[in-house]
């Protein structure tokens, strides 16, 4: 694996009172695509700068491989920045651009040219290096970005939000050809993000922040669907939550009589206690949602009826925000697998019943 | 990122800044409490009598240094309404014109004449042998040469004159930035051309009018040059007098006192600007803030 | 509909106020005569400009020198000053910051006394040395702001990527900062340029025998007696003007096309 593993130890900043960054610590492995993941002003990009080298840590180190890089300035680390607003020179041509680092070095002139050719074609953009950026769509600014951090061949390439100034489906297209250049060049990715969606669809692991600290370092799979706590449950993907205390167990299977629901069941690889209070969540695609009441489910299965209090259709799936008869409101998300000739089947101020296996809730944490 | 880039390219403007901005002011600040050395400078002993004198009066009860103070006021206040009436609508017309930059141009170019040139041609047509007396005589209006110069009107035509285009581009660029659609609406909802421009367009260029205003009545407070050519001993502003201190009488805690007095002004007029400033900023953040709510 | 009729009657009687000396300037330059009579068209007066005014050529030579001087010196230590305040932190800079703009708002005749007190003190022999001295320290709050103005169109990032890409300080300065600042520095060269010219206040107080600058020339003439080649002087001084401003039009186009 080409890249470097970047250890984080203990990380701490603060700017005057505002603790940016408390204690934090993570390792990140070798050609690793690593996500930091959280939202304004939970240390992210405070930390990606630290890694960078644009600014130190109050207390704490940082090392790539097993060199401390915290006493070298930004022109002495093997990392390179692609940054939000991509910061391209303005009076320079894409060309000349992307060569800059090159002709930092005195790299002979056909040298220069042989590389900047080649990393113009893995962002696609041949046939545009003569242009300035203020020509180019954002798009094109932000791939010329990228070309510019790689042409250093850095072991580890830091990525601020690439791709918050673009539109919805730019910020598609470019992620997944971010994808691609990490699979071909395989150096360490460290990117910056607030989309969770961004995130989980191409990192090899996340590390979700808020406040200052890491909550969670997990696959997007652990961490959708075994959320460390209630702020990583809530901020990843949507979710229904619910407290109560643990009346009976059997086994991995557990009773909760949340406050609002009365008692439901839940399985579980952790081991809980009776008596102890939890917080229990419940993805809204995980329910299912019947007008009729639901016969010849197994008994763990949890049932409960309530009316649909709006609706919301998004073509290839319904929202159903249904509430209850005890009260708290649930999500359910119900997928339109086949053609519907009328519409929803289920609608605004239907009955309906609610009902989901043990094994798909989840209990997030003591509380 | 530690950087000590900052302190090398800094480093020749502090210095030179210090050297020869600062410490002057100090000397001039420092000067004023001291006492007067016959035959020019100073005698290094703390006297208060360069304040004193600005207070005095003579027998006949006049108080010959205030009344050239308030008399320089009164004139800078006179041109500096003048030219705030005049630039006002000057620059409304451009910014309401499509050929702004042509317009601005036309406004400029007279400026590319030396200042001193420019003062010279009002004496050549205000003066006795100057165009105007000889047009009025060869017209037969006059019988003999009017002295048009050597008065308050003639420096104030060149005060206006001379400062106009430091207030037409100020208020330009204000009101350039105005929302001529608010006219409209304020049209639309019954208000007469004259009261929507008044109640409209007056408050909302109130910044750039302030600045304007600032940076017409500043200099011309402080003027020297052409209340000494156009108007000689009959005009004496306070400009004339520090000048007329410092390097004829050679009364230099005198000279510094005067100029405290300006500085002083100078420095009131910078907190109205700033305060003023900092007030629309604090308005503006308030009412971002209440919106994000 | 708004009607300007007012607004624009004004700006035309104002226009036409502000021409108005320059146009008498130029006719009577080529007035046969000596005084503010027409005697009939003549062209003695450019003869005699050329020929008869050692000292008013001495004086315009005296500006030049004064004016490319100052402003040079004005524009290197206002551009490095500008980036400093713009970009880096140092200590300090809330002071350089306050005092580099306070010359804009204080009379100039302020500047001028401190100045003539200070060199004084200092034992300088007032002479052109004296006067670029002078100059120098009145335009290089105008060349901050014009550098300023062009810097803050740029992020910050742009120097935090030239940092990451490799290049040290020096490098940074030379191959990012200063390219992008190319039109601040001109425009404030242009203002420091244009500033010195002008300048009557300030001099005066600092100048000493032997060394005027074109604005104390004349000065001093009109207490007695202008020459009345000053006219046919300002003529062609319009002209230089309006032919460079021509010329510079093409080569601002130029540039402006090819970027």
């Amino acid at each position: 694996m080409k890249g470097s593993e970047v250890r984080v130890e203990n990380a701490d900043k603060k700017f005057g009172d505002f603790h940016a960054l408390k204690n934090v610590s993570l390792t990140i492995g070798k050609g690793e695509f690593f996500s930091l993941l959280g939202p304004s002003g939970c240390g992210k990009t405070t930390l990606l700068r630290i890694i960078a080298g644009f600014e130190d840590p109050s207390s704490g180190s940082v090392f790539l491989d097993t060199t401390d890089v915290l006493p070298l300035a930004p022109n002495e680390r093997h990392v390179n920045t692609v940054f939000q607003n991509y910061a391209l020179f303005p009076h320079l041509t894409i060309f000349e651009n992307i060569a800059f680092p090159l002709r930092l070095k005195k790299l002979l002139k056909a040298d220069i040219q042989e590389k900047v050719t080649h990393y113009l074609q893995l962002v696609h953009l041949v046939g545009h290096e003569n242009k300035k950026p203020n020509q180019l769509s954002g798009g094109q600014k932000q791939r010329v970005a990228i070309a510019r951090a790689l042409i250093n061949e850095p072991s580890v390439l830091l990525l601020d939000e690439p791709l918050s100034a673009l539109d919805a489906k730019l910020r598609h297209q470019l992620l997944v050809d971010l994808d691609l250049i990490h699979d071909k060049i395989g150096i360490t990715f460290i990117y910056v993000t607030h989309d969770q969606s961004e995130a989980l669809s191409v990192s090899d692991r996340i590390a979700v922040m808020n406040e200052g600290r890491v909550l969670q370092i997990g696959t997007p799979f652990e961490i959708y669907e075994a959320p460390a706590d209630t702020f990583v449950a809530k901020f990843i993907g949507e979710t229904n939550v619910m407290d109560g205390v643990i009346t009976a167990h059997v086994d991995n299977r557990y009773t909760i009589d949340t406050d609002s629901l009365g008692p439901i069941m839940v399985t579980s690889d952790r081991y809980f206690e009776v008596g102890h209070r939890v917080r229990h969540a419940i993805r809204p695609e995980k329910i299912d949602i019947t007008k009729e009441k639901p016969l010849g489910l197994p008994e763990d299965f949890n049932i409960f009826h309530g009316k649909v209090s709006e609706t919301v259709y998004s073509g290839f799936q319904s929202q159903f925000y249904v509430e209850t008869d005890e009260s708290p409101q649930f999500k359910v998300y119900q997928q339109h697998e086949s053609y519907l000739e009328r519409g929803p089947a289920i609608r605004w101020t239907d009955e309906v019943y609610l009902n989901w296996d043990a094994d798909d809730g989840y209990i997030v944490e003591l509380i | 990122m530690k950087s000590r880039s900052g302190s090398l390219y800094s480093l020749p403007l502090t210095t030179w800044i210090s050297l020869f901005f600062l410490v002057p002011m100090l000397i001039v600040f420092v000067y004023s409490f001291l006492a007067r050395e016959t035959g020019g400078g100073v005698r290094w002993e703390f006297d208060l009598s360069a304040y004193a004198e600005i207070f005095r009066q003579t027998a006949s009860g006049s108080f010959i240094y205030l009344d050239i103070v308030g008399y320089t006021l009164i004139m800078a206040v006179s041109a500096t309404l003048l030219t705030i009436l005049i630039a006002l609508p000057c620059a409304y017309y451009i910014a309401r014109s499509k050929n702004n930059t042509l317009l601005l141009f036309l406004v400029i170019i007279p400026f590319w004449v030396n200042f001193m040139i420019r003062i010279y041609a009002w004496v050549a047509i205000l003066g006795q042998s100057g165009i105007l007396n000889e047009s009025l005589l060869a017209m037969g209006v006059l019988k003999e040469p009017i002295q048009f110069l050597f008065n308050d009107y003639a420096v104030l035509v060149v005060l206006v004159y001379t400062n106009l285009p430091f207030a037409i581009l100020p208020l330009f660029t204000t009101i350039e930035k105005f929302d001529f659609g608010l006219l409209e609406a304020a049209r639309d909802l019954g208000a007469s051309h004259n009261r929507s421009l008044w109640s409209v367009l007056l408050p909302n260029i109130r910044g750039g009018l302030v600045t304007a205003v600032l940076f017409t009545f500043i200099p011309i407070f402080g003027t020297f040059a052409v209340p000494d050519v156009m108007g000689n001993s009959n005009v004496f502003m306070l400009g004339q007098l520090i000048t007329s201190k410092l390097k004829f009488t050679g009364d230099y805690p005198m000279a510094c006192s005067l100029s405290v007095l300006i500085l002083l002004l100078s420095a009131a007029g910078l907190v109205v600007y700033t305060v003023y400033n900092n007030r629309q900023e604090q308005q503006h953040q308030v009412v971002i803030a209440e919106d994000e709510l | 509909m708004t009607k300007l009729t007012l607004s624009r009657s004004i700006f035309w009687t104002t226009i036409a106020f502000l021409f108005l000396p320059l146009v008498v300037l130029m006719i009577f330059s080529f007035n046969d005569g000596r005084t503010m009579v027409w005697k009939g068209f003549s062209w003695r007066w450019y003869e005699s400009l050329f020929t008869n005014q050692p000292r008013l050529w001495m004086a315009v030579s005296n500006t030049l020198i004064v004016a490319f001087t100052a402003s040079t010196v004005a524009t290197v230590i206002g551009t490095l000053g500008a980036i400093a305040i713009n970009w880096y932190r140092f200590k300090a800079k809330t002071y350089v910051r306050a005092m580099s703009f306070l010359p804009l708002i204080l009379p100039e005749i302020i500047i001028g006394v401190s100045l003539l007190i200070f060199f004084r003190m200092l034992g300088l022999e007032l002479n052109l040395f004296t006067i670029i001295l002078a100059h120098i320290s009145f335009t290089i709050p105008f060349v901050l702001l014009m550098v300023m103005a062009r810097l803050g169109e740029f992020d910050y990032s742009i120097i935090e990527a030239a940092r990451d890409l490799g290049a040290n300080e020096n490098q940074t300065l030379t191959k990012v900062i200063l390219p992008i600042s190319v039109p601040g520095i001109l425009a404030g060269f242009i203002t420091a340029f244009t500033l010195s010219l002008e300048d009557f206040v300030v001099t005066f107080f600092v100048t000493g025998s032997g060394s005027d600058t074109l604005p104390i020339f004349i000065y001093n003439q009109i207490k007695r007696k202008l020459p009345p080649e000053i006219n046919a002087f300002s003529v062609v001084l319009v002209g230089v003007t309006v032919l460079i401003l021509f010329l510079a039009r093409r080569s601002i186009k130029y540039f402006v096309q090819r970027s």
